[in-house]
């Protein structure tokens, strides 16, 4: 299941890339698997189909779905690409401020890595 | 002494009547626990002591309408006044209507903001009709069993032959033995089941799918389940027509086959009221007040008007099944299909019977 909030100032794009990405990464979705077509996803969610076609190109950007006229969006085998040294530090500095804020919230740290570790082993399984 | 016929008419007006009241008693209880006469509200507002009066001062009105409603159709009937009976109709329409749009008026005071969060299912959308295209066209094929029997006795249909049955249970209404005066009721069936086939197609490809989160199973699927519930109707009316397309071969049972397409009517509706209103209570566990929608979208709490949701149909705030999204014009195409086909082809075999 796909969740967005309208109300969040993150775009809608980018919260049903980043919802399907987490899914496609849980192995959710096996290879050859479709998708819902553009249309169908953007009248369940209520939101413009443009807004999902942009979704749906950026994970077939980033290896995950292949696109082809008529097909609708099919899960791809995404080999595991090589980690490039400028993504590696983007992600840790996204890392700290993510960290740091919800340290300001309150949530303990001990609290903070296990869920972390528990994410990370919940997301790696093939 | 009343005579028979009009005991008869008279009972299964009644009988009629106390269905409807029946269908507008229950219509509270036919929508998410979010949801209040089309109006977003806290789940728990359904419970107070205010919705409670709001629901009893609902049934009232809608209960006074029905009886003025039914008034009018049966005065009209005995008295042979075409203007009442129109009335009636028209009350029996526009009063329920009315009694639901000053219930929502009462309950916009207790409006709460409608959630944000938008759901859906990744699962593979099924689109397919129930029963695939065999069992679609069973309706078709029904109808045309029927036109080869009668077509296979056209001999034994007189010459002329009533089509209308006044209340003295005498015929006032004739046809003859030609094609459009025989085959008539079957062209009218097909084009209304064909039209119908459209729809279903419709809600099927085009309809928002209900989350899958809030309590459901994730097998209910509501476009398919409307779909089945359409297949039903093409079934009846295909069934009703292809009787009616009989009856000269079968004299003239008129009251019989009033009292068997109404007493089919009340018990088919009672079924799918049931098997529907059993899918709203599943999703009752939704978190999320609501349906997503906008309550300023819902006009007179009836219609839907959304320029911004792609869906052509969304689920019906009240009562059951969907309703078409007024914005889009595709909607409006449907809506002109669904309603001025049946009424121009109803008046054209009408026009064209001898």
């Amino acid at each position: 299941m796909l969740r967005i909030d309208l109300a969040l100032p993150r775009p809608v794009y980018e919260q049903i890339v980043s919802g399907l990405r987490a899914l496609l990464v849980a192995g959710e979705f096996v290879p050859g698997e479709q998708l819902p077509t553009v249309r169908q996803l953007a009248t369940d969610l209520g939101v413009h189909h443009n807004t999902v076609a942009e979704s749906y190109r950026l994970l077939a950007d980033e290896g995950w779905l292949d696109l082809r006229r008529g097909r609708g969006a099919v899960v791809l085998d995404r080999e595991k690409p090589r980690p490039i040294t400028a993504e590696k530090h983007g992600f840790r500095l996204r890392l700290e401020e993510l960290i740091a804020k919800a340290i300001t919230d309150g949530v303990p740290r001990s609290a903070l890595a296990a869920h972390m570790a528990a994410l990370a082993k919940k997301l790696g399984k093939p | 002494m009343i005579a028979r016929p009009q005991m008869i008419f008279g009972s299964l007006m009644l009988a009629v009547a106390a269905f409807v009241a029946w269908v507008l008693w229950s219509l509270p209880n036919w929508s998410r626990p979010g949801l209040f006469f089309s109006v977003t509200v806290v789940p728990s507002f359904r419970d107070s002591a205010e919705a409670a009066r709001v629901v009893s001062s609902f049934r009232m009105q809608a209960l006074l309408h029905v009886v003025i409603g039914f008034g009018l159709v049966v005065g009209g009937a005995m008295l042979d006044r075409a203007v009442l009976l129109i009335l009636g109709v028209l009350w029996l329409v526009a009063g329920p209507l009315v009694a639901v749009s000053i219930a929502h008026a009462k309950a916009l005071p207790h409006a709460v903001a409608h959630s944000t969060v938008r759901e859906a299912s990744l699962a593979p959308r099924l689109s397919q009709l129930p029963g695939g295209w065999i069992l679609q066209l069973s309706p078709f094929a029904l109808l045309l069993v029927t036109a080869a029997y009668v077509a296979a006795h056209w001999n034994q249909i007189p010459d002329r032959f009533p089509v209308h049955w006044g209340l003295n249970g005498m015929p006032n209404g004739w046809s003859t033995r030609t094609t459009m005066g025989v085959y008539g009721p079957l062209y009218f069936g097909a084009g209304l089941v064909a039209m119908i086939s459209l729809l279903s197609y419709a809600i099927t490809h085009a309809a928002r799918r209900p989350p899958a989160s809030g309590g459901s199973d994730g097998k209910r699927d509501h476009p398919q389940r409307m779909a089945l519930v359409l297949l039903g109707v093409e079934l009846f009316v295909a069934a009703m027509l292809s009787f009616v397309a009989l009856l000269p071969l079968m004299g003239s049972p008129g009251v019989t086959s009033m009292m068997i397409t109404a007493a089919g009517i009340v018990i088919g509706v009672i079924f799918l009221s049931r098997w529907q209103s059993h899918g709203i209570s599943n999703s009752a566990a939704s978190v999320q007040p609501g349906d997503g929608t906008p309550d300023s979208c819902w006009k007179l709490g009836l219609f839907y008007f959304n320029p911004d949701d792609p869906a052509l149909f969304v689920e019906k705030r009240v009562g059951i099944g969907y309703t078409i999204n007024f914005a889009r014009g595709a909607a409006w195409a449907i809506l002109v299909l669904t309603v001025v086909l049946p009424l121009g082809l109803a008046a054209l075999v009408i026009r064209n019977r001898p």
